[in-house]
C-alpha cells in the first residue's frame, strides 16, 4: 500500500476524529455516544501511527498522526474527578493516614521541634537574661507588650484590625510552612532547621514571658489555634524529611524514582497541614486575640481543640484506610 | 527515521512517552530560555494584578491590607497552579510562549503533581534566582527543574515545527531503477519535501547520491527532477 492509498483510505476517519477533538472546549463533558465514537477512532488513529511508523511513510503524514493521537490521548485520559469527594475522602481517610504511616517522619520532627522549644522554655525561665542571645531587645519588648496588661488585642505587634492579621498570619505562616516543606530536598537539612529555628523562637519567648508573670495572658492566647499551628510545623516539617528521607535512603531504587514516590506521598500530607495552619489562623486572628473571652473559656475550647486534633490523627479514617490497603 | 531504535542516540531534545495504545508520543521539553521569558510575563501579569488590586484594596483601610496579604499569597503560591489545572494546562506567561505542564507519561497534569512542582519551587529558587532549578535543567537532556523531578511532570512545547514533511513539488513520476529498503524510500521522500527550502546547488548535490542508483540515466539531466519524480512514484503516483 502507497502512503497516498494509505492516506486516502483513513482521512475520512482523522478527519472525524480532528472534528470531534475540535468540537468541544476542554472539560465539557461529551455524550456517552460520542466518547465511545472518539475512543474508536482515536485507537484506529494510533493502529494507523504505528503502521505508518513501521513503513517509513512521509513526515507529513507520520507528524499529522502524531499531533492528533496526541490530542486525542490528552482528551481522553483527562482525569476528571477531583471534586468534592476527593476533597471529603483526603480529610476524612487519607491525610490522617498518611500522617500515620509516616509516624517516624513526625516523631523526629516532633522531636526537632519539641526539644529545643522545651530546652530553651526553661533556659529562658531560669534565667531571664537568656532570651536575648535568641531575640533582640526590642522583640523583647514588642514582645512584652504582646502579653503585657495593656489594652489592645492580646498577641499583636500593633493594633491592626482583626482581618490584616488574618492576612499576616496566612501570608506569613503558610509561606513558612511551605519552604520546610521544600527544605527537605536539601536533605532534610533545611527542614529540620526550620524546624528547630521555630523551637528555639517559641520556647524561648515562652519561658521568658512565664517568667515575667504573663503566664495567664500568654498561654490563653497561644492554647486554641497552636493546637493547629504547632502539629501544622510538625507535620510540615515531617513533609520535608519524607523528601530528605528518600534523598538519604532510596533503598533499591534510583535516587530521582525514590524522590518522586516520596512526593507523592507527602503531597497528601502537605494538603492537610496546609488546611491546618488556614484554621490556626482564623483562630488567632479572631478568637485568640479577642479580650472579652475570659482566660477559662479560652483554656476549656483549646484544651477541647487540643483533644480534637489528637483524635484525629490516632483514629480518624482507620477502618476505611485499611480497607482500601490490602496488606 | 522516526523509529528511535534506529537511532539510539539522538542529538535533538525528542522525549518519548509511551502510551497503552502502543504508540509513543513526541514530546518536546522546554529549555531554560523559554522557560525563563514565560516567568517573565508571568511575574508581570502578577504585579500588575497586584498593583491594581493595591490601589482599590487601599480603599478599603485595614480589611484592605488584610486581603492585599492574602492575595500576595495567593499569586505567590497558587497562581501557577491555578493556571496548570485549567485548560491549556499553562499560566498566561507559558501559553503566551506557546508551552504547557503535562505528566511525564504525557498524560494531563494532575493537581499533586501541580502542587507538587510549584510548592518546590522554594528550593529550585535557591540560593539565589533560580540558581538550583537553572543548574538542573541544564543538567538533563529534558530539562527538569527540582521541582519537575520530584513531581513527575514536564514543560513541552505544544506548537510543533511545520518545517519538515512538506509534500514534494510536482514532477513527472518515475519508477526507481531498483527496489528500495523502507529507510532509502523515506529519505527519498523527505528530501523532496525539503526541495523548496534548499538552494539549487544543494538539493543537486544530494539528489546526485540518489541519483546513481534509483535512476541511473538521468545522471546527465535534470537530477532534481528526476528524483523528485521517484519520491512521487514511491508516494503512489503511478
Amino acid at each position: 500500500m502507497t502512503p497516498l492509498q494509505f492516506e486516502a483510505a483513513h482521512s475520512a476517519a482523522w478527519n472525524e476524529l480532528e472534528a470531534a477533538l475540535g468540537a468541544l472546549p476542554k472539560g465539557r463533558r461529551a455524550a456517552p455516544a460520542d466518547r465511545a465514537r472518539i475512543a474508536t477512532l482515536y485507537r484506529a488513529a494510533c493502529e494507523h501511527l504505528a503502521l505508518a511508523e513501521a513503513r517509513a511513510y512521509p513526515v507529513w503524514l507520520i507528524e499529522r498522526l502524531e499531533a492528533l493521537t496526541a490530542r486525542g490521548h490528552q482528551r481522553i485520559y483527562r482525569e476528571s474527578d477531583f471534586g468534592i469527594d476527593k476533597l471529603r475522602r483526603l480529610f476524612l481517610v487519607d491525610f490522617p493516614a498518611a500522617v500515620r504511616s509516616h509516624w517516624r517522619h513526625v516523631l523526629i520532627a516532633f522531636i526537632a521541634f519539641a526539644a529545643p522549644l522545651v530546652v530553651t522554655g526553661v533556659a529562658a525561665y531560669a534565667d531571664p537574661g537568656f532570651v536575648l542571645s535568641v531575640h533582640d531587645a526590642r522583640a523583647v519588648d514588642e514582645y512584652e507588650k504582646m502579653y503585657g496588661d495593656v489594652d489592645g488585642p492580646l498577641g499583636r505587634r500593633s493594633a491592626g484590625s482583626d482581618w490584616e492579621a488574618f492576612g499576616f498570619y496566612v501570608y506569613n505562616n503558610v509561606r513558612i510552612a511551605f519552604q520546610c516543606f521544600a527544605g527537605g530536598l536539601l536533605f532534610g537539612v533545611g527542614s529540620l532547621f526550620f524546624l528547630v529555628a521555630n523551637g528555639t523562637m517559641a520556647g524561648s519567648i515562652a519561658g521568658y514571658v512565664t517568667w515575667r508573670g504573663f503566664g495567664p495572658n500568654f498561654y490563653s492566647f497561644v492554647v486554641t489555634h497552636s493546637a493547629f499551628e504547632l502539629t501544622g510545623i510538625v507535620l510540615a516539617g515531617a513533609s520535608g524529611l519524607i523528601l530528605g528521607g528518600a534523598l538519604l535512603a532510596p533503598g533499591r531504587r534510583s535516587r530521582l524514582a525514590a524522590l518522586a514516590d516520596a512526593a507523592r506521598r507527602a503531597i497528601v500530607i502537605v494538603y492537610g497541614m496546609t488546611a491546618m495552619f488556614l484554621v490556626a489562623a482564623v483562630i488567632e486572628a479572631f478568637w485568640s486575640s479577642a479580650r472579652w473571652v475570659p482566660p477559662d473559656a479560652k483554656f476549656a475550647v483549646g484544651g477541647l481543640c487540643w483533644v480534637a486534633v489528637l483524635a484525629y490523627f490516632a483514629l480518624q479514617g482507620r477502618s476505611r484506610a485499611a480497607a482500601a490497603t490490602p496488606s | 527515521m522516526t523509529a528511535p531504535q534506529e537511532t539510539p542516540r539522538r542529538l535533538d531534545t525528542r522525549y518519548a512517552a509511551e502510551t497503552p495504545e502502543g504508540i509513543s508520543l513526541a514530546l518536546r521539553p522546554a529549555g531554560v530560555v523559554p522557560r525563563f521569558y514565560a516567568y517573565i510575563v508571568d511575574l508581570g501579569v502578577r504585579l500588575v494584578v497586584f498593583i491594581g488590586a493595591t490601589i482599590f484594596l487601599a480603599q478599603l483601610g485595614r480589611f484592605g491590607g488584610g486581603l492585599m496579604l492574602l492575595l500576595l499569597f495567593l499569586l505567590e503560591w497558587l497562581y501557577p497552579v491555578v493556571f496548570e489545572l485549567g485548560p491549556g494546562a499553562a499560566t498566561p506567561g507559558k501559553r503566551m510562549v506557546g508551552l504547557a505542564v503535562v505528566m511525564d507519561s504525557g498524560l494531563p497534569v494532575t493537581p499533586a503533581a501541580s502542587l507538587t512542582r510549584n510548592l518546590l519551587r522554594a528550593a529550585d529558587l535557591l540560593p539565589s534566582f533560580y540558581a538550583l532549578g537553572a543548574l538542573a535543567m541544564l543538567w538533563r537532556h529534558d530539562f527538569k527543574r527540582i521541582g519537575d523531578l520530584a513531581a513527575g511532570t514536564l514543560v513541552v512545547h505544544i506548537d510543533r515545527s511545520g518545517t519538515h514533511g512538506a509534500a514534494p513539488p510536482p514532477a513527472p513520476a518515475r519508477a526507481p531503477a531498483v527496489p528500495l529498503p523502507a529507510a532509502a524510500q523515506a529519505a527519498i521522500v523527505a528530501w523532496a519535501g525539503r526541495v523548496p527550502r534548499l538552494t539549487e546547488a544543494r538539493a543537486d548535490e544530494l539528489a546526485e547520491i540518489a541519483v546513481a542508483v534509483v535512476a541511473p540515466r538521468a545522471l546527465r539531466g535534470d537530477r532534481v527532477a528526476a528524483l523528485i519524480g521517484v519520491a512521487h512514484w514511491l508516494l503512489g503516483r503511478r
